[in-house]
Parts: C-alpha cells; structure tokens; sequence
C-alpha cells in the first residue's frame, strides 16, 4: 500500500489483532453497530465546554486507555482533511465528529471493530462495529471498554434517567444499535417498504443508504432504535436481532423466488456486473455500488464462486473517495479518482 | 385483490369496523385509504418530537438557571443540549414530560454502572502536578507526588 503522503492510514489494514470473526448472514447483514454515549460529572458538557476543558478530556482518557486497550489514539488536529474523511468512510467515527472545532480524538482498537471518540457530541462514543449480524459480541466489547474506562471516572447518571447526555434524544441506556442490509431481493418483489414500515412501528429508524428520496442506491438500508430508554440494554439487541432474522428470511425467500422465476436474467446480470467490476477503466462511486450490489446477490447465491464477501466489503470502503487517494497516496480530482478506482477494483478482483 | 375505492391498485391495508347493524370491511391500498384519513399521521422521530416540545417558551425559563455552568432553561429550549449533568436535576419539572414525548418511558431500567474508583483522575491529576513541580525545579515536590503514583502501582512516571 503506497504511503508516501499519509502516515495515519493504519486503519485502513484490516486489523492484525483481535478482530472479531464475522456475525451471521453476511450475504445479507453487511454490518452491524453498537453506540453508547457517556459523559463526566467532572467536566461541563460539550455545548458548555471550554477549550481547556476539552484539552484535560483528551489527556484524561489517554492517560487512562494508555497501554491498556491496544491501538492507537489520534488527535483530531494532528489529521490532515482527508484522513478525517477516510475515517468517516470507514464508519469509525460520525460526521459531526470531523467537523469539531474543540480539541477531540479517537482511539481505534488494533482490530479495527472499537472506537472510542472523545468529546464529540458526548463526552465519550463508544462504537463497535464489525460484519455481519453480531450485535451480541460486539456489544460486549464495547461494554468492556465502558466500563473499563467508567472504573477510573466517574460517569454523569441520574437514578430515574439513566445516563445523562448531551441531548435528551439519547438519554438513558445512550445506546444507539443498528443494522446494515442489502435487500435487492426486497427491492425487486416491491416489499422492501412494507417489510421496512413493520421495524417502524417496532420503534426503529428506517433508511435507505446512499441515494435520495425514494431511489434507494445498491439495495442498502440501515435499521436502528429510536428510543433509548425504558429498556434493558440486551433486551433491545434481542428485539433487534429478531427483526434483523425475520427481515433475513422474508430477503431469503424472495430472493428464492426470483431465481426461480428468472434464473437466467439473474445470472446474467451479475456476471455483466462482474465483468464491467473487472475490466472498466472508469467507475464513479454510484455506478460501483449499483455493480456491487448485484454480485453481491450472486455471491449469496452461490452463483459467483471465486470471490468472497469479504472482498466485496473491503472494496465496498477501500473505493470511497478518500481511501481510495491514500490507498494511492495521491491527491485526486474526481475524474482520476473514478479511474483510479477501477484499477484498485481491477487488481482486487484479479483481472488485468 | 384490489383496492374497494380506486378499483386500480392492489389493496394492502383491510380496515373493519363493527356497527350495530352492519359490519363494513374495507380493502385499500395506501393512496386510497390515507385519501380517507384512514393512516395514522406520520409518526414524530425523536428529535422532532423535541424541537416541537422545546418550542413551548415562557417568561420564567430566562430566571431557571443551571448553579453549575449557568445554562439558562430558555438557553436549554434554545440549543436542545444540556450543558453539565446537573442540568436535568435543575430543569426536572420540564425535563420529565420531555423525556417521556420524545421516547415515550422516563424511567431508565438497564445498566449502572457501579460508581468507579476515580483512580484514573486522580492518577491523571498527579502526572500533571508532577509535570508542573519538575517545570519549576520543585525537586522534593515531585518526589513526594511520585512516591504517591507509586502507591497506585505507577512504576513508570
């Protein structure tokens, strides 16, 4: 991987240590995600926070994961633009994080499946993320660093409303879980929106994931809860884990049903898709996503053999604007970057 | 089947309703039946269900302030972010009924945390006196702050 520019990209190499197997279904469950938000007592809040206020926050919780929890801690202002977006692209932190003025930092996990944000919107984010449908383990290790670091300070909680954060939207449990999926099976039979209006009013947030409006971009959706509080922690990742299982079956059987009604447009589709994957010279990212996602569908199918979810992942995020310039190690206008995507996407998929 | 009003498009809502002398069953598809006001209104998501209650201002929220980082309520209503943890004790009676709109329970029953040593702020507190009493030449200062990192089992300081 060429670097010449760009020291901090670590995070783009998939994790040497501990990184957590994959959950189940990943032909179906991209990824799945555990937040939890916490604040100090000792410290104002961020809306009040003072710039030494934030600078003692940062020192605090180095001071504290030091050594302890392996990885490594970046300072917000020691990342140039692109880095910051790369690890946006990577879904190890949130827009808002990026864009904060105030001292602020990260640390990412040597596996690549914890972070843990200092003074975003909270005081501490804790997120864990990792492939398919796994919220149980990686709400444990998310867990373990809360509490981890909650033993050497002392978390702001008030006896009736749990968890005190910076906005009453997140109060309580201030857990935040959600769930990655692609439903081209959905898409097609026209159920996607009823399947999707049920999570509603099981009290999840439903949206489609790149694109606008109704045009849902590469069949992808992202389920989550609304309300965190009023329940147990594991009780809501139980529901949703159902939800996410009985969405699985209903993508499953549609999916068996438009192979058996149209085997032969469906295998010749991917394939096409797979073709142009390895051997155009120019891909925006719209066009990848739209191609990912139908031989994404002949994986699961079992009808493309020779390449692997996990490869579709990795260039799923490798392939985004910014990783794609430090996975080069070059500054790139939009018209180099869709050429130069190609050719990363050629080379991963093996072809010339 | 379709739809009982437009007789065009496949029904996907059934709608029944039990009268003295008749019962009426309605097959419907989304258009038709919120045509007839029959769908719930869009249901608020949590943070427009608290800009709609923090827009409810009085006189009084500029005098109801925060004694710890002096966040006004109006301040509060404003911004929509607490500004320490005790401004939900300060601003309770307003807090509860908005807790309870935008998440429909107040009562938060999951994890608590048991309250932690603080070991990690004192030891943090410690290192930067340390750092300061070695600045100023302070030589028995930071020996004695360094025999109490010790005590924490510090070796490295």
């Amino acid at each position: 991987m060429a670097s010449r520019m760009f020291k901090n990209i670590r995070w783009l190499i998939p994790g040497t240590g501990k990184t957590l197997p994959c959950g189940d279904d990943s032909e179906i469950v991209v990824s799945s995600r555990v937040r939890v938000a916490r604040n100090l007592t000792t410290v104002p809040f961020e809306f009040k926070m003072k710039q030494a206020d934030a600078e003692y926050l940062i020192g605090l919780v180095h001071s504290i994961i030091d050594g302890k929890i392996a990885g490594e801690f970046l300072n917000l202002k020691d990342l140039k633009p692109l880095e910051k977006e790369s690890l946006l692209e990577c879904h190890l932190v949130s827009p808002g994080f990026i864009k904060k003025e105030k001292p602020a930092g990260v640390l990412i996990d040597e596996g690549g499946n914890l972070s843990v944000m200092v003074n975003e919107e909270d005081h501490l984010r804790y997120q864990g993320i990792g492939c398919g449908l796994n919220l149980g383990n990686l709400s444990t290790l998310v867990f373990g660093a809360e509490e981890f670091i909650g033993d050497n300070l002392e978390y702001a909680f008030h006896d009736d409303y749990g968890y005190l954060t910076s906005c009453p939207t997140n109060i309580g449990t201030g857990m935040r879980a959600s769930v990655f999926m692609h439903l081209p099976g959905l898409v097609f039979t026209g159920e996607a929106e009823k399947v999707l209006k049920s999570a509603l009013q099981m009290g999840m947030a439903v949206r489609g994931i790149y694109g606008e409006g109704s045009e849902i971009r590469g069949s992808l959706f992202q389920i989550s809860n609304q309300h965190t509080i009023g329940f147990k922690e594991e009780d809501l990742l139980e529901r949703m884990t159902k939800l996410a299982r009985m969405i699985i079956d209903i993508e499953k059987k549609a999916r068996d049903t438009i192979l058996a009604k149209a085997r032969n447009e469906f295998e010749d589709k991917t394939f096409r898709s797979l073709a142009i994957l390895r051997s155009a010279r120019t891909i925006s990212s719209g066009e990848l996503l739209n191609l990912l996602s139908a031989v994404r569908f002949g994986v699961g199918a079992g009808i493309v053999k020779d390449i692997t979810l996990e490869t579709l992942n990795e260039i799923m995020i490798i392939a985004r604007p910014a990783n794609i310039q430090l996975y080069f190690g070059e500054l790139l206008e939009e018209t180099e970057r869709d050429v130069k995507r190609a050719e990363y996407i050629r080379k991963r998929l093996g072809a010339g | 089947m379709l739809c009982d009003d437009c007789k065009k498009k496949p029904a996907s809502i059934s709608f029944k309703e039990v009268l003295p002398d008749e019962t009426i069953e309605l097959n419907l598809c989304d258009e038709c039946a919120a045509k007839r006001g029959l769908l719930s209104p869009k249901k608020l998501s949590p943070l427009e269900t608290l800009q709609k209650v923090l827009r409810q201002r009085t006189a009084q929220d500029e005098r109801v302030i925060c004694p710890r980082c002096c966040m006004s309520l109006a301040e509060f209503k404003r911004v929509g972010r607490f500004g320490c943890s005790d401004c939900p004790a300060t601003f309770a009676d307003h807090i509860q009924y908005l807790i309870k709109q935008i998440h429909h329970s107040d009562r938060h029953i999951g994890r608590r945390t048991a309250p932690g040593t603080k070991r990690g702020l004192e030891i943090y507190r410690l290192r930067e006196e340390l750092k300061n009493a070695l600045e100023k030449e302070l030589y028995e200062d930071a020996a004695r702050i360094r025999d109490k990192l010790r005590d924490y089992g510090i070796k490295d300081v």
